[in-house]
């Protein structure tokens, strides 16, 4: 299977702001600078109303900046491109279409004849580790094999980026752990680059190879760590914990404190 | 078990339908020209079956109820997807549907006669516009309803088009409320045609039941009644199990 290699974003000063019905405007996320590498896996981390969805929205496409440029390789983005994927927090996998109809939907937009689409689709179900799933209705499956048709639909294509929207946010954490494993595999793989957006501290830290930490009201980039752990890594090691220590205290006080508290019961699962 | 339930309370129903009915001739003993007994409704269904009258008045019926459900249907779906799409669109367009809506299709019969007199177009015309506006008002709010994030995920699979994204999303996504629509309209419609050949009209239903008014024999009445009511639950339960295989848009 060919593996096309990711391409970097170039992110110049991003800002969207919203109007509101009295006709002031609300600050959803400010100027925000951020240089990711191709084939770099980078993860946005924050409390709700940081940015963080606003910012992966405008570099899928799917909403223009109110200032600033967004680009690809050096070309500016404009809309949604097949070369650019995605995965949603909630599958967002088509019920009209079987497992595999649903993989090889990408395929088919870029025309990729029949039997090749087949070839492919079964090749990510396998990678997902659905392969016996591929002629079974969407509905019939769990949230977490859900997640997988929707990663094994998104690589399917092969594109250079893949955005994921807190893809396991309505995961159990068992669940969780296992398809960020598996993340992790597919990734150093295929090369792809990947923005995550997540409000997990933990999961940050164990996907990412930079961590961009936000904060809200308003949005704003805080500060961009690198976390230089060798995968797998371990969430109990002291060096995951020091980096852990490191982005509760760029995060306000209390956010903090309300965050952690959130947190340590999911954390054990959730890395 | 499942499949034979509801088909056994409908049979459960014409029962109790036919003890009620018979009881009213024993007490009252009504003249049969102003109710006649089941059985003689029977004899009267049964000569009419035979003679082939009345195999063909239900065919011309059904024919002009689907011929006109199409063609509303043609119209109705796409504006319908248009509307629920573009809200400028909407906009646009709704004031127009709201202000025809209240109208009865029945309210049309006059209109039509006048403009097609008692021939076929006049009353494919009353029945287009009984089943346009079920199917219209449907629609639109089955693609009103579309998550957006399945609009999102194809257009990050490829779909660069409006209109291959309205082929490929937004009409399968809003397909299971377009045949609730079609389903509906096609009710509303059986209803209006019997009207429409009540008034003006050689062949169908309706016409057996005024004729049968007419000549004075309450038997063909009730057989036209009787059939207008079982086949329009049998076309029912056709699309309820279309929109049963359909049942992603329930979910």
């Amino acid at each position: 299977m060919s593996t096309s290699y990711g391409k970097p974003i170039s992110v110049r000063g991003v800002a969207k702001t919203y109007p509101t019905h009295s006709g002031e405007s609300i600050e959803a996320l400010r100027p925000a600078t951020l240089e990711i590498a191709s084939g770099e896996f980078v993860v946005l981390v924050g409390p709700s109303g940081c940015g963080k969805s606003t910012l992966l929205n405008i570099l899928a496409g799917f909403s223009k900046p109110s200032s600033g440029d967004a680009f690809v390789s050096g070309e500016r983005i404009s809309g949604p491109d097949i070369d650019r994927g995605m995965v949603f927090q909630s599958y967002a996998l088509f019920p009209w279409r079987d497992v595999i109809g649903n993989v090889e939907f990408g395929l088919e937009q870029k025309g990729t004849a029949k039997r090749k689409r087949r070839e492919i689709a079964l090749h990510y179900l396998h990678m997902v580790g659905l392969r016996d799933f591929a002629n079974k209705e969407v509905d019939e499956l769990s949230g977490g094999m859900k997640q997988r048709v929707a990663i094994a639909r998104a690589f399917a294509t092969e594109p250079s980026i893949i955005f994921m929207d807190e893809p396991f946010g309505a995961l159990d954490a068992l669940t969780r752990r296992f398809l960020q494993h598996e993340l992790l595999r597919m990734w150093q793989e295929h090369r792809k680059t990947i923005v995550f957006v997540t409000h997990s501290v933990p999961e940050a830290i164990y996907l990412a190879d930079r961590v961009v930490v936000m904060t809200a009201r308003p949005g704003a980039i805080k500060v961009i760590l690198k976390v230089d752990l060798l995968h797998p890594r371990d969430v109990t090691s002291d060096a995951f914990r020091d980096i852990e220590r490191e982005i509760y205290a760029e995060l306000d006080e209390k956010l903090a404190k309300s965050m952690s508290s959130e947190l340590s019961a999911a954390a054990v699962g959730s890395a | 078990m499942k499949s034979l339930g509801p088909t056994l309370q409908f049979v459960l129903a014409f029962c109790v339908i036919l003890i009620v009915w018979q009881t009213v001739i024993v007490v009252f003993a009504p003249h049969p020209s102003l109710l006649p007994p089941p059985l003689a409704v029977a004899r009267a269904f049964w000569g009419l079956l035979v003679s082939g009258e009345l195999l063909v008045h239900t065919g011309v019926s059904l024919m002009r109820v689907f011929s006109a459900w199409i063609i509303a249907g043609c119209i109705a779906i796409p504006l319908g997807i248009a509307m629920g799409w573009s809200g400028r669109f909407e906009r646009f367009a709704n004031p127009f549907v709201e202000m025809f809506r209240p109208i009865s299709p029945m309210a049309w019969i006059p209109m039509a006669i006048l403009w097609f007199g008692i021939n076929e177009p006049g009353k494919i015309f009353v029945v287009c516009i009984a089943t346009f506006f079920p199917t219209l008002i449907s629609t639109v709010a089955g693609v009103k309803r579309i998550d957006p994030v399945l609009v999102h995920a194809g257009q990050v699979l490829g779909c660069r088009s409006t209109a291959s994204l309205l082929r490929k999303v937004v009409f399968p996504a809003a397909l299971p409320a377009m045949v609730v629509g079609l389903r509906i309209s096609f009710g509303t419609g059986w209803a209006c045609i019997i009207a429409a050949e009540l008034v003006a009209a050689r062949s169908g239903l309706g016409y057996l039941i005024a004729n049968g008014m007419e000549i004075l024999r309450a038997d063909t009445v009730l057989v036209g009644m009787v059939v207008i009511g079982i086949l329009g639950v049998c076309v029912d339960a056709v699309f309820r199990f279309l929109g049963r295989r359909l049942a992603w848009g329930v979910t």
